[in-house]
């Protein structure tokens, strides 16, 4: 196990360091102005030179990044060009926002979603195909309508929860809640379906397996094969696909959180993206680069966990 | 057991939609608090006074005073000065300070401050430095000093009621950065950086023992949001209690709601700023028949119904509606007319017409302007061709390489008439080719020596002169709705977008 972890630590390392240098490079090549776009096109030549001086562009790519690799290992990711802000505090003021509806998002499809393919894929009938119809709905329905469909009806028209804005849980537990309930929902509806019918299609072929009708004839109680052998082994593609739901909302909840006006990760990468501010997204990508290695890592020992098989590769 | 669940279900969703039906619009409208939480899309890059630009201005305005306040119809008024006047040449102002404001370290605001951060503002690199450039800035005693030019710039005064007369407390100047996320001015709110997520919300705490009027609200914040339908939701919502909607959609949406309270505000024009009237790049540019032509030819009713579904005015001139040069006979002085523009052409030569390259910033020319711009100059025998440019690199091509002939530009429209003539008229940014004519430097001359309110009929020859030799297409000036909701009272400021945070107040 500990030398399964030191190399997913190396790898990672390996990783972090190749994205690094691979976006700064990008960045910095499509950046060609920064000056000029800081000041606007009424400063001086020598305003717009100062200014970059200032940022230290005037100096070779490669020097700008190692000075950039040396701040970053250190913790340091300088401030944003464009709001004077330090990339770890802005970081710091958004994460928060999107980690609860990331997390709020997660739990409420794993639970859900889990359930429902269960459900379905045990139970077969009626129920089975409601989750095959909820869940093409969820797969077809556009996100963004689904979301401007719940605020207007349950923000503005019925007044239940906020429309827009964002409370954090230090300052009111109640008040967190309000203000991530919706959010959380309009991206839980296509998760769930994600994840419903991974979980129905994994149960229905683990229970058609060879290894289960066996156990069936030798008499073993159908709870037990149930819990024990069937959803063991269907579990490990919905990790999976779990573990990927959660990386790709890191950055992906843009739409919600945009039409919810939720300070988030997501919102912040459009914007800082926009305008080029390459401190702050070296820091943003950075940040999705360490959440993948970990979830990555934490699915991988999940799967290791309900499939001891897996382990040995 | 189905059938109940079903049931149940269904019975849900129907309470649903009739609470949906019932709720909102009916209810009477309460007393607001002495909360004010304004939404824009607008977002200071620091909150140090020589980063200040045009649409971040109240984040400013809550903290620093400025030398010159300037009052919802674009007149001066007193603020940290309390007097000024210029000599008979107009290069040299005097200004009489007030002698009862301090920061809050105890720092003095004295003609010392004052003298400190006009130099800072002209020597700090900032987008505005050029405001005060070469001005030589003398202190007469603690409550007086004087500004002295190296030749008459009547926007002065203008300055110092913007980004060029916010005062901050010196004793922070020697900090690199210090006031770039803390600042420190005499202005009637001080930042709650608890509260503050720099880059999202700036939350503001009325000033206690404020040296001027206390404002009505003892809170103040300002939300940054990247679209207008989360803004125009936290309205109809009451999270938000005042912004202003550009998009003609959301303003529609605001419009919907019988609670709120919309006004107009007319800033930004839309059109074409013809930089080469030289010929430089586009030689046909250089006759005025062409560039008339171009005027004639282009449909602006249409347009603006397309565009912006005929939310603001179609018009001929750059000048602004709240300056002195503004003329309403002129709104239409090019109405659309393609027989006329053809004309024009075949008189400058160009029968078979020409091709005119432009720029397409996106963000700026959707779809809708491209095609009618297109197909209006196509009809008159003008070959319109799109460049795609990134936008990154637009503002080089455009104004450092000078690539193209001019582009399509939204661009606000000040109550300062010196303010139109140096932006758009004056060799400078947006007339990088220095392109003028003996009328426009005659004007610009007398207009230099005179004080402003001698200079009406000078700035009306100007503009009427700009627009006969078509220096300009502009299309229409676009109507914004600056919303409020039940309880909140403000006014629009001319010449500016967003409303000063002065022009708020409670409803009585």
């Amino acid at each position: 196990m500990l030398a399964f972890l030191a190399r997913r630590l190396g790898a990672s390392v390996v990783l972090l360091f190749v994205t690094s240098f691979v976006t700064f490079m990008l960045l910095s090549l499509a950046n060609q102005d920064v000056g000029r776009q800081l000041l606007g096109i009424n400063a001086s030549p020598e305003a717009v030179a100062a200014k970059n001086a200032s940022l230290g562009l005037d100096r070779p790519l490669l020097v700008q990044y190692a000075d950039w690799l040396v701040r970053a290992a250190q913790g340091d990711f300088g401030r944003s060009w464009f709001s004077s802000e330090y990339v770890t505090v802005a970081i710091g003021n958004r994460l928060p926002v999107t980690l609860s509806l990331v997390i709020g998002v997660t739990v409420l499809t794993a639970v859900v979603g889990y359930l429902l393919g269960v459900w379905a894929g045990v139970r077969r009938g009626g129920i089975d195909r409601f989750v095959q119809v909820f869940s093409v709905a969820g797969y077809a329905l556009p996100g963004f309508l689904v979301t401007i469909v719940i605020v207007i009806v349950f923000a503005v028209q019925l007044r239940w929860f906020p429309a827009i804005g964002y409370i954090p849980i230090t300052q009111s537990v109640g008040g967190w809640l309000s203000t991530i309930t919706l959010p959380v929902i309009a991206l839980s509806i296509s998760a769930i379906a994600g994840i419903a019918q991974q979980v129905r299609s994994s149960v229905i072929e683990v229970a058609r397996a060879d290894y289960i009708r066996t156990l069936a004839t030798r008499g073993l109680p159908r709870r037990l094969i149930l819990f024990r052998h069937v959803l063991r082994n269907a579990s490990a593609p919905a990790l999976t696909v779990l573990g990927m739901q959660f990386v790709g909302l890191l950055g992906g909840a843009v739409i919600v959180e945009q039409i919810f006006g939720l300070p988030g990760i997501g919102a912040m990468t459009i914007q800082y993206t926009t305008r080029g501010d390459v401190p702050v997204i070296m820091g943003l990508v950075m940040l999705s680069a360490v959440g993948v290695v970990i979830i990555n890592l934490l699915v991988d020992l999940g799967i290791g966990w309900l499939l001891p098989k897996a382990r040995i590769s | 057991m189905k059938k109940r669940i079903l049931g149940t279900i269904a019975a849900g969703v129907a309470a649903a939609l009739l609470l949906t039906g019932c709720a909102g619009g009916d209810e009477a409208a309460p007393a607001h608090d002495d909360t004010l939480r304004i939404g824009t899309m607008s977002v200071p890059t620091s909150l140090d006074p020589i980063d200040a630009i045009g649409g971040t201005m109240p984040f400013f305005q809550a903290v620093y005073d400025t030398l010159i306040l300037r009052a919802p119809d674009g007149s001066y008024e007193p603020m940290l000065a309390t007097e000024w006047a210029y000599d008979d040449t107009q290069t040299e102002l005097w200004l009489t300070l007030r002698d009862d404001v301090a920061f809050d370290d105890g720092t003095a605001f004295d003609a010392d401050a004052a003298k400190a951060n006009l130099d800072r503002f002209r020597d700090g690199g900032g987008p505005n430095a050029a405001y005060l450039a070469g001005a030589e800035v003398a202190v007469l005693d603690a409550t007086h000093l004087t500004i002295t030019l190296p030749e008459a710039d009547p926007g002065l005064l203008f300055y110092l009621t913007d980004s060029a007369g916010l005062m901050a407390n010196p004793a922070r100047f020697a900090t690199e950065d210090a006031l770039v996320t803390t600042p420190d001015g005499t202005g009637p709110y001080v930042l709650d950086t608890s509260a503050t997520a720099i880059g999202t919300t700036w939350a503001y705490d009325r000033r206690d023992g404020y040296w001027g009027d206390d404002p009505d609200f003892s809170t103040l914040t300002i939300s940054v949001f990247d679209n207008e339908n989360a803004i125009v939701n936290g309205l109809k919502t009451g999270q938000l209690d005042s912004a202003l909607l550009q998009t003609a959609d959301q303003q529609l949406a605001a419009e919907q709601d019988p609670a709120l309270t919309l006004q107009d505000v007319l800033f930004d024009f839309q059109g074409v700023l013809l930089f080469d009237r030289g010929g430089y790049v586009t030689p046909a540019l250089a006759d005025p028949r062409v560039r008339q032509a171009l005027n004639f030819a282009v449909d602006r009713e249409t347009m603006l119904s397309v565009v912006r579904d005929g939310r603001g005015e179609v018009t001929s001139q750059v000048w602004g509606v709240d300056t002195q040069g503004y003329d309403a006979a002129l709104d239409d002085h090019y109405a659309y007319d393609p027989e006329r523009a053809a004309a024009l052409l075949a008189e400058a030569g160009l029968a078979d017409g020409f091709e005119l390259t432009l720029p397409r910033l996106t963000s700026i020319v959707t779809d809708n302007i491209a095609t009618a711009l297109q197909t209006d100059l196509a009809a008159v025998g003008i070959t319109l061709t799109w460049a795609d440019v990134d936008a990154g690199t637009a503002l080089k091509q455009i104004f450092v390489d000078r690539e193209f002939s001019g582009m399509v530009m939204n661009m606000g429209q000040s109550s300062s008439d010196w303010i139109a003539y140096s932006t758009l008229i004056a060799p400078g940014t947006f007339n990088f080719f220095g392109t003028s004519d003996e009328t426009v430097q005659r004007i610009a001359g007398e207009v230099r020596a005179l004080p402003e309110d001698q200079t009406a009929d000078l700035y009306r020859e100007l503009n009427a002169h700009i627009v006969e030799d078509a220096w300009f297409l502009p299309f229409y000036r676009m109507t914004y709705k600056l919303v409020t909701v039940p309880g909140i009272d403000v006014v629009t400021q001319a010449g500016q977008a967003e409303t000063s945070i002065y022009n708020y107040s409670l409803a009585d």
